[in-house]
C-alpha cells in the first residue's frame, strides 16, 4: 500500500541508456505529495523519457526511483502497484478507438480495481462531467475533436483514482484553438491538489500553476526553481537561450 | 416567390441525362452502345433458351435429352443425391443432411455478434461439430457406423472447410503472436516454419499428410486420414492467416499498448481487450479473402482420394447414360459454390461496415 508520509516521487542518481546512448544522466528529483511540477526543455532533452520512467514505460539502468514509498524494480508486483497509483496522459491521446468514450473510461477500473460495471460507469460519468463532456460518453473517439479526445484521456486516467498524474506534452498535438480547453481542465485538477508532473511548452500554464519548473537539456536537469525566479531570472546559459527561443516571439 | 437558386437541382430525368452523357454523347458512341446492348441481349437470350426454354427438366423425360436443344436437367434430378452425398450409404442420406444442417447452423450462429464470447463460441463449436461427427460416423450413438472414407459430397466439403478455418484461425493467431515474441528462438523458429510452409504448394502439404506421414510414423500415431489432411490444411491456412494478422498487428500504434500499461492492465488483458479487437478489424479484408479461397481450395482433396462435392459431381456424369451432360452438372455444382461463397463475402461486407461504424 502507498505510504501517505512518503514523497510522491523520489528519483536518486538515475541513469538511462538506449544501447550506447546515455539518455538520462544522474537524475535527482523529489516531488512532494500535492506538488505541481512543469518540465521543459528542447526536444530530445530526455524530459518525456524521465516521466515515462516513473511508471515503467521505460526502464532505468542505474539509480533508484521510488513512487509513494514503493521502489520501482523488476518486481512485477511493485510495477503493478505503482501503475495503479500513477495516471498518464499522452501527447497523442492513445484512446482505444474501438471502444466508446465511456468504455474507454470503465475498462481499467473494471479489470484492475474489479469495480462493477455500474460503479465504474457512474464514476466515469462523474469524471466526464468534470472534463465537461458527459454528453459525448456514447461516442467513439474518432468522432471527437482533438481537444475533446485529450479531455477524455484525462478522465480515463482519473477513473483509476491515481495519486499522481503524469502529462507527456498533452497539448502538443492539438490545434491552437483547442489548447485552452485542455489547459483549463489541468488547472482545475491542479487546484484540487493533484500531484502533477507535466512535460509541456505552455509557459503560461507553468507560470500560473507550477510550484516548480524544471529545465532539462541533453539528458540532465540543468536548472530548477519556482516559476517566478525561473522565468524572470534564469541562472544557466542554456536555460536563458531556451527561454529566449520559446518566449522570444 | 420561391428562391430558385436556393433549391437543389432537380433529380427528375437524372437517368436519361446520365444516358445522354455517357452512352449517347455522339453518333459513334450511340452506335457502340446499341451494338453492345444488342450483343448482350442476344447472349442473354441464348443462355435463357438453353437453360429454360429448350431444357428437359425431370428424370422421367430423360429420353428426350438427346434430341432437345437445351439443357438436360434430368441429370441433376436423377443424380443430385450422389452429388450432395457422395459415397455415403443411400439409406442414411438423412444423417448426412442433418449433419450439413448442423455445420451450416454452427457457422451461421458463429457469425452473429451475440455469440462472440469465448465461452459461447467454444460451446457452440463443441455442440455443432460433435453433432456433425456423431451423425456422420454414427457408431458412438448406436447408429450404423459409416467410416470416413465413405463420407462425401457437400457435407464433406462443408466439414473440411469449417474444420480447416476453425482450427487454422487460432493457429494463425498463435503463429502471428509467436512471430512477434521477444525470444529470438521462438520468433525465428516460427518465421522459418511460416516461410517454409508458404513456399510449398498446398497439394504437396496435403499429399505429405495423407501419404508420407503414414510411411514415416508408427501406426499408433497415424490417426484417421481425414484428420491428418485437416490438420495439414489448417497448418497451411494458419501460415497464410498469420501473415494477414501480422499486417493487422503492424497497424496498431505502440501508444495503444502503452496506454494499457499506464492504466495498470496486464499483458494478456491489453492483448485481449485492446490490441486483438483492433488487429481483427484491420485484418478483416485479408481474412475474408483467405476464408473464401479456402472454401474453393477444399476441392483439391480429390487428388488424395476424398470424395468431396466436385469429385462426386464427376461421378454423377461418369456413367455412359449421363456422360454428355457434364455441363449441367458443373453448372449445378458451380451454383452451390456460388451460394456459399457469395454469402460468405456478403457477410464480410456486413462485418466491414459494422467495424467501421465502431471506429468513427
Amino acid at each position: 500500500m502507498p505510504d501517505p508520509q512518503a514523497n510522491a516521487v523520489e528519483i536518486r542518481n538515475m541513469h538511462k541508456y538506449y544501447g550506447a546512448f546515455h539518455a538520462l544522466k544522474n537524475i535527482e528529483l523529489t516531488v512532494k505529495s500535492g506538488e505541481r511540477i512543469v518540465i521543459c526543455g528542447p526536444s530530445g532533452s530526455g524530459k518525456s523519457t524521465m516521466i515515462r520512467c516513473i511508471n515503467r514505460l521505460e526502464e532505468h539502468q542505474a539509480g533508484t526511483i521510488t513512487v509513494l514509498g514503493t521502489e520501482l524494480t523488476d518486481d512485477v508486483h511493485n510495477i503493478d502497484e505503482i501503475r495503479r497509483e500513477v495516471g498518464m496522459v499522452f501527447q497523442h491521446f492513445n484512446l482505444f478507438p474501438h471502444m466508446t468514450v465511456l468504455e474507454n473510461c470503465t475498462l481499467a477500473p473494471m479489470l484492475v480495481r474489479k469495480a462493477s460495471q455500474r460503479e465504474a460507469e457512474a464514476e466515469a460519468m462523474g469524471f466526464l462531467e468534470k472534463v465537461k463532456i458527459p454528453d459525448q460518453a456514447l461516442k467513439y473517439p474518432g468522432q471527437l475533436s482533438g481537444g475533446q479526445q485529450q479531455r477524455v484521456a484525462i478522465a480515463r486516467a482519473l477513473c483509476m483514482r491515481p495519486e499522481i498524474m503524469l502529462f507527456d506534452e498533452p497539448t502538443s498535438a492539438l490545434d491552437p484553438e483547442m489548447i485552452a480547453e485542455v489547459l483549463d481542465v489541468m488547472v482545475n485538477l491542479a487546484q484540487e491538489g493533484m500531484t502533477m508532473l507535466c512535460v509541456t511548452h505552455e509557459m503560461g500554464f507553468a507560470r500560473s500553476v507550477a510550484d516548480r519548473v524544471i529545465f532539462m537539456d541533453q539528458g540532465e536537469i540543468v536548472e530548477e526553481g519556482p516559476p517566478g525566479a525561473f522565468f524572470d531570472n534564469p541562472q544557466n546559459e542554456r536555460t536563458k537561450l531556451f527561454l529566449s527561443q520559446i518566449l522570444g516571439h | 416567390m420561391t428562391d430558385i437558386a436556393a433549391a437543389p437541382p432537380s433529380t427528375v430525368g437524372t437517368a436519361s441525362h446520365w444516358l445522354k452523357k455517357h452512352a449517347f454523347s455522339s453518333l459513334p458512341a450511340s452506335i457502340a452502345t446499341v451494338l453492345f446492348f444488342a450483343l448482350l441481349l442476344y447472349i442473354a437470350y441464348l443462355v435463357f433458351d438453353w437453360a429454360v426454354i429448350g431444357a428437359v427438366w425431370s428424370a422421367e423425360n430423360a429420353d428426350q435429352c438427346p434430341t432437345a436443344h437445351g439443357a438436360c436437367w434430368s441429370v441433376i434430378d436423377a443424380r443430385y443425391r450422389l452429388i450432395l452425398f457422395g459415397l455415403y450409404p443411400y439409406d442414411l442420406h438423412w444423417r448426412s443432411t442433418l449433419a450439413c444442417v448442423a455445420i451450416v447452423l454452427t457457422v451461421i450462429l458463429s457469425c452473429i455478434p451475440l455469440f462472440w464470447s469465448l465461452k459461447r463460441l467454444a460451446l457452440l463449436w463443441v455442440v455443432g461439430f460433435g453433432a456433425y461427427y456423431l451423425l456422420m460416423e454414427g457408431g458412438p450413438i448406436g447408429l450404423q457406423e459409416v467410416t470416413t472414407d465413405q463420407w462425401g459430397g457437400l457435407s464433406l466439403t462443408l466439414f473440411l472447410f469449417s474444420s480447416v478455418v476453425l482450427i487454422g484461425m487460432p493457429m494463425g493467431l498463435g503463429l502471428a503472436l509467436a512471430r512477434r515474441s521477444k525470444l529470438p528462438a521462438i520468433s525465428y523458429g516460427v518465421s522459418i516454419l511460416i516461410d517454409f510452409i508458404r513456399s510449398l504448394p498446398l497439394l504437396t502439404t496435403l499429399f505429405t499428410a495423407a501419404v508420407v506421414v503414414p510411411i514415416l510414423l508408427p501406426d499408433w500415431l497415424h490417426g484417421d486420414k481425414i484428420w491428418r489432411v485437416i490438420i495439414a490444411f489448417a497448418l497451411f491456412f494458419a501460415c497464410y492467416q498469420a501473415e494477414v494478422f501480422r499486417g493487422g498487428f503492424q497497424a496498431i500504434p505502440r501508444g495503444q499498448f502503452e496506454a494499457g500499461q499506464a492504466l495498470g492492465l496486464h499483458f494478456w488483458q491489453i492483448l485481449g481487450r485492446i490490441v486483438l479487437p483492433q488487429v481483427f478489424r484491420h485484418s478483416l479484408p485479408g481474412t475474408i479473402n483467405m476464408v473464401v479461397v479456402t472454401f474453393k481450395e477444399t476441392a483439391i482433396v480429390i487428388i488424395i482420394g476424398f470424395f468431396e462435392i466436385l469429385a462426386s459431381a464427376n461421378a454423377a456424369f461418369g456413367t455412359g447414360e449421363w456422360a454428355p451432360y457434364y455441363i449441367e452438372v458443373y453448372v449445378f455444382v458451380g451454383l452451390i459454390y456460388w451460394i456459399f461463397i457469395f454469402s460468405l463475402s456478403q457477410y464480410g461486407e456486413y462485418l466491414k461496415r459494422r467495424m467501421s461504424v465502431a471506429k468513427r
